[in-house]
């Protein structure tokens, strides 16, 4: 009875040129799907893919508009690659983001035109990182006491997240909402003292402090106890006890901190952006593109920042491409295959594939 | 179905033979021209000591692996197996000692699973009428509809005996059976093997317990380090000549160490018991001494208890009744950390695993334990920088080689990977040290090395507890020689008069020696 | 009497409920085989989209709903080659499906060409029984008044049951998801048994979205789902795996989100972001309650093998 089967063999660590030259080619088999989507809708590929790199990249302001995208989601990719190092799954990057924004635009107007300036934004985006901490907190102590599973708790905190925005500028007149305008709900402007100084036109002090964050939450993983005890807890969970070490406290720790992250993403957008709690252009995914950008950078912080201005830069192309005809959700599409062949390239990245005979096969087990 | 007396088949071929049976692993040659025949409606054991073959041979046998040289021969027709399945066609199955049963399934159901002639529709009725007729006809008590999760440890493997005799195996064998039963629970397994033999099946039962094989089976065959070394019937066989066969080597005269064992008692363990993963009793009113300079050991085939006495010493497993006390500290209820602080030092059995983050570098697994510390640690910071020279420094201490940039250990050879365990253990001084195993699998060079660091220790004066399955090892290093047998100590030897037939007896379980 | 307020929850609860049953019934098998697929909600859609258009184009919603099925279906098939031959992690895969999912279903309802972007609605199922039967008090709306996909839903339920725990095959299916090593000693095919049920769940997660927009709502809108795929997600833990409790947790959830409507005929008044907020709330909760439940006394239902990949997979292609 011979047959053959499929053998699934690792290969060595992987070079660094194999770590940037197998998601490269994801994306681009990415693009090369899309371009099918698109080809089947009758539009051409090539031109919109030009159209793309244009609206991303193409002058000045669109380098601002892609730079300003790109802010939050450093901030977002980082919460879920911080989280991941503890192979923790953050998937409430949204709800966090959001519930950042409430805090820091809800401490901005508390605070108003008396308090200086330098004060109220450092008060604001502190609450903005705490309140985001706070809504980890509720799928962390579960998590790392009851082992309950993170991905479904995080998740839903994401569409409570979103309601309770929703509440406070449709659902009734809360402090968030312009009182001038009542009959056409929308959020109250900020003071002008609270507004992120701008640096280069519309780009705000945001960008320097979201690259700042991912400089330091490297630094800190790679030189800090704590970001030893994670590397250590998220290799081997027994190993950890075995070395003294406190699973439950580090796993709420890490999620502390990647909910803080995440809500200042919120607390950034609300003071750098936005200015003022705008569900429009807040609840757009941004937690979730986060988790793409997370997983394409293979969870670097590092690398983050250039794949969060990629994807950003991708993202703002939606618009423009409707010119065409194409409509903007092509680009949503893009982010998922992207994600999806990057996992896949990954694995092919790893191992290799053989075919060998079954009588091969029972010789592979030790004792 | 079979009938005792079963005339279709030629009653003069033994039911299995074993022909010249060999076989490597890793170029180490696990079974060496093994011969063995097996009976009808005999009970034929194996008995030998960790790594005598047994496993092997049974494997073999079972079709899990295909033997370099050598025959099969089932009721004298020449047999391949190319798959345990083969087997299972050809009327042989084996019980292994992870048993193979889902948790949520009842009884009724794991017979089912599987099985060629089961209908597409199962009625629940039918099914439970099946199991309880088979129960019946070989005196097995189980209940059809209880869940394998319910079940004790000997009621899933009678399940486990129950699925093969449900696909009518001739030949069943049982590999270290009684290794997680209670004497109750024995007792109702050889009951079961009684009736499966008197229906004319053989049963090939490996162990190392002396008293089970002289009062279950009809013939017992020895193997030791690969080679069979004896076979006798069991009628009116000695069981000292039997422990003798099992244990025999030569030992060498122990070097005489000069020096103290008058230290302080350090660590103390008093009436500890310990459960083990399926609620069994693993450790059992265990008491032991330990003093400054002085190395113990346990010797002892694995599975009676070993690993849950580590692991409770070490604070990674709970406690059921007794104390563990640690340089007059009593640390029965306190965390690993604790326990790291008060100067305990554990090298695991369990190397990959527990002893080493294995996706992580050298560096950081030599300073797993100590990179609170102030020559690591400023602050909240790790100095990436001092880690690294401690590394180099350790690297050649202890001669770790292999190790390129950033590799994770897990890439590193055996005896790399304990010496680096070792290293982050001794190079933290520690004043108690638990060794599990520490030289298995390792080469001859290794073996040396550890050996020499476990001396150099015992000499600085830490009290040392080595736990070991090789009896040669244990003599050369301890000063006094604890036997382990299910949960409990039975008796202590001394190194310098060691005689093997006194311990053999003792670790397969047939003599306790009477405390003073 | 059809007029009570009690009889119209019921009622509407079941209708509303569906798509929730049909999505967590088709994870219970996917999930009873050992996989996990978070990537419902992007199955759901595009069902939904594909079940709409295809409505629209042909005027029959039998037609939609086949398609919907078989949008679904086919996304689970992408999901089934990545995360069992391909060893990928079964939540990156479904999140990222969910991505193309979303992405994909609002494409398909703005391009030029496709006959959504009129807005335009559909009739939806008309009820399977004469008009005078589900008139009748009480039972008529509750029981008798449903469209034949609310009825096929209940006989996909009995026979799901019916599959799992009382035939052979449905053994060997739970024997996978526990534990693969025994099934495969077993002689189950695992690789295949783990597929086939993957791609049924898309199937069954396709339908309740093609569901959802040809007779909820009756028209598409990007996003139509809500966010009622994680809950069907999170339905099959609290079902503890189990149909019938699915049924019921579908219904109960299905009456949430009735709740609004139903509460104003009642003449209470309450916002309707908490309201849309339940469920996601109820969901956690439970989730939480489950785990706290000490594991001696079993509580944990789930599969044991759970989206762990079975290392001799490779032994399906």
């Amino acid at each position: 009875m011979v047959g053959r089967r499929l053998v699934v063999e690792r290969r060595g660590t992987p070079s660094l040129r194999a770590r940037i030259l197998f998601p490269l080619g994801s994306v681009l088999g990415a693009g090369i799907i899309g371009g099918l989507f698109l080809l089947a809708a009758g539009h051409d590929p090539l031109e919109a893919y030009r159209i793309v790199l244009q609206s991303g990249f193409g002058s000045d302001l669109t380098w601002v508009r892609t730079l300003i995208s790109a802010t939050p989601l450093i901030l977002t990719g980082i919460a879920v690659a911080v989280a991941f190092r503890m192979k923790i799954w953050n998937i409430g990057g949204e709800g966090q983001l959001l519930v950042g924004a409430i805090a820091a635009s809800g401490m901005a107007i508390a605070l108003g035109d008396s308090v200086p300036s330098f004060l109220v934004i450092t008060a604001s985006l502190a609450a903005g990182c705490i309140a985001g901490a706070f809504w980890a907190s509720l799928a962390a102590f579960p998590r790392a006491y009851l082992h309950t599973d993170e991905v479904i708790s995080t998740l839903m905190l994401n569409f409570v997240g979103l309601y309770l925005m929703n509440y406070l500028i449709f659902g009734s007149i809360s402090p968030w909402r312009d009182r001038e305008a009542l009959s056409f709900p929308r959020g109250r402007l900020i003071p002008v003292g609270a507004e992120l100084p701008q640096i280069w036109m519309r780009l705000s002090l945001g960008l320097p402090i979201a690259i700042a964050v991912a400089l330091l939450l490297w630094w800190i993983l790679r030189s800090s106890r704590w970001g030893f005890e994670i590397r250590v807890i998220g290799d081997s969970p027994l190993t950890g006890r075995y070395a003294g070490m406190s699973v439950p406290r580090t796993i709420i720790s890490v999620l502390l901190v990647s909910g803080g992250i995440a809500g200042l993403a919120g607390a950034i957008l609300v003071t750098g952006s936005t200015h003022s709690l705008a569900p429009g252009s807040l609840a757009v995914g941004l937690g979730y593109t986060g988790i793409v950008v997370a997983a394409v950078s293979r969870f670097n912080p590092v690398a983050v920042i250039p794949v969060a201005v990629l994807v950003a830069g991708l993202s703002n192309a939606g618009s423009s491409l409707q010119v065409l005809g194409v409509p903007s959700e092509i680009v949503v599409l893009l982010q998922g295959l992207i994600l999806l062949l990057v996992a896949a390239a990954e694995f092919l990245r790893d191992n290799r594939v053989r075919l060998v005979s079954r009588e091969d096969e029972l010789e592979t087990q030790a004792p | 179905m079979d009938g005792p007396g079963d005339a279709s088949r030629s009653n003069d071929a033994p039911a299995a033979e074993l022909l010249g049976v060999s076989k490597a692993f890793f170029g180490v040659l696990a079974n060496d021209r093994i011969d063995l025949d097996l009976r009808h409606g005999e009970v034929h054991a194996l008995l030998g000591e960790n790594g005598a073959g047994k496993s092997t041979l049974c494997s073999i046998l079972a079709g899990l692996y295909k033997p370099d040289a050598g025959e099969i021969l089932i009721d004298g027709i020449p047999q391949t197996f190319h798959s345990p399945r083969n087997a299972l066609a050809a009327g042989v199955g084996m019980v292994y000692q992870h048993f193979r049963l889902v948790d949520t399934f009842t009884v009724a159901e794991s017979l089912a699973l599987g099985h060629p002639d089961a209908s597409f529709r199962l009625s629940p009725r039918r099914l439970e009428l099946e199991a309880a007729s088979l129960c019946d006809r070989f005196g097995i008590q189980l209940d059809p509809q209880a869940r394998i999760w319910e079940l004790s440890v000997g009621e899933q493997q009678r399940v486990e005996i129950l699925k093969l005799l449900h696909r009518d195996v001739r030949i069943l064998i049982l590999d270290e059976p009684t290794a997680v039963l209670t004497t109750q629970e024995a007792e109702a397994l050889f009951r079961a093997v009684r009736a499966i033999r008197l229906e004319g099946k053989s049963v090939v039962f490996v162990s190392h317990k002396l008293r089970e094989i002289l009062a279950v089976a009809d013939r017992v065959t020895v193997l030791r380090a690969g080679k069979r070394v004896g076979q006798t019937s069991t009628a009116n066989a000695d069981p000292a000549h039997l422990a003798r066969l099992m244990v025999a080597r030569e030992f060498a005269m122990p070097e005489l160490q000069e020096h103290s064992t008058s230290g302080e008692v350090a660590l103390v363990a008093d009436g500890l018991v310990v459960a083990g993963e399926r609620g069994n009793r693993a450790v059992r009113d265990f008491s032991l001494q330990v003093r400054s300079g002085e190395i113990v050991g346990i010797a002892g085939i694995a599975g009676n208890g070993q690993r849950e006495l580590s692991e409770a010493l070490a604070g990674l497993r709970r406690v059921e009744s007794g104390r563990i006390v640690l340089n007059g500290r009593d640390v029965t209820l306190a965390n690993p950390m604790e326990r790291i602080r008060h100067g305990l030092g554990y090298v695991p059995e369990d190397r990959l695993e527990m002893g080493v983050a294995a996706g992580l570098p050298l560096e950081d697994n030599l300073v797993l334990k100590s990179y609170r510390t102030r020559r690591f640690s400023r602050g909240p910071i790790l100095s990436s920088k001092a880690v690294r020279a401690w590394s180099t420094d350790l690297s050649e201490r202890f001669d770790i080689r292999g190790v390129r940039d950033g590799m994770p250990v897990s890439l590193l050879s055996g005896g790399n990977l304990q010496r680096t365990i070792l290293a982050r253990e001794l190079s933290q001084r520690p004043q108690v040290l638990i060794a599990a195993s520490p030289t298995r699998g390792l080469d001859l060079a290794a073996v040396e090395g550890v050996r020499r660091h476990l001396l150099e220790q015992r000499a600085q004066g830490t009290a040392i507890l080595l736990i070991s399955e090789d009896l040669e090892e244990l003599q050369a290093l301890s000063d006094r020689i604890l036997v382990l047998y299910e949960g409990s100590i039975v008796g202590e030897v001394s190194p310098g008069g060691l005689d093997d037939e006194q311990v053999g007896l003792m670790m397969a379980g047939h003599l306790r020696q009477t405390p003073d | 009497m059809n007029d009570n307020i009690i009889v119209v929850t019921i009622a509407g609860a079941v209708v509303a409920g569906t798509p929730l049953v049909l999505a967590a019934l088709g994870e219970i098998l996917t999930e009873r085989s050992g996989v996990m697929n978070l990537g419902i909600e992007g199955m759901m859609l595009l069902g939904a989209v594909f079940g709409i258009a295809a409505t629209l184009a042909t005027g029959d919603p039998y037609i939609g709903v086949v398609s919907g099925a078989i949008a679904g279906a086919a996304l689970a098939f992408i999901h089934a080659a990545l995360v069992i031959s391909l060893r990928v992690s079964q939540i990156v895969s479904g999140l990222g499906l969910v991505i193309v999912g979303t992405g994909l279903s609002s494409y398909i309802g703005k391009l030029p060409a496709s006959p959504l972007t009129d807005r335009a609605s559909v009739e939806g199922f008309h009820r399977l029984l004469p008009k005078s039967v589900a008139d009748l008090p009480g039972i008529g709306p509750i029981v008798l008044g449903h469209d034949p996909i609310v009825y096929a839903s209940w006989l996909l339920v009995a026979a799901c049951s019916f599959y799992l725990f009382r035939t052979r095959t449905g053994l060997a299916v739970r024997a996978v998801g526990e534990d693969p090593a025994t099934a495969d000693a077993a002689g189950v095919r695992v690789g295949l048994v783990r597929y086939v049920h993957t791609v049924l769940g898309g199937a069954l997660a396709g339908l309740g979205g093609a569901y959802l927009t040809i007779a909820l709502t009756g028209i598409w809108q990007e996003g139509i789902t809500a966010g009622y795929g994680w809950i069907a997600f999170a339905m099959v833990s609290f079902s503890a795996w189990r149909p019938w409790r699915a049924l019921i947790a579908g219904y109960v959830f299905g009456a949430l989100t009735n709740l609004s409507f139903t509460l104003q005929l009642a003449g209470v008044a309450v916002p309707s972001d908490l309201l849309a907020a339940l469920p996601f709330l109820l969901t956690i909760v439970t989730l939480i309650a489950i785990s706290a439940r000490p594991a001696s006394a079993r509580g944990r239902a789930a599969p044991a093998a759970l989206a762990v990949p079975y290392d001799r997979e490779s032994r399906m292609l």
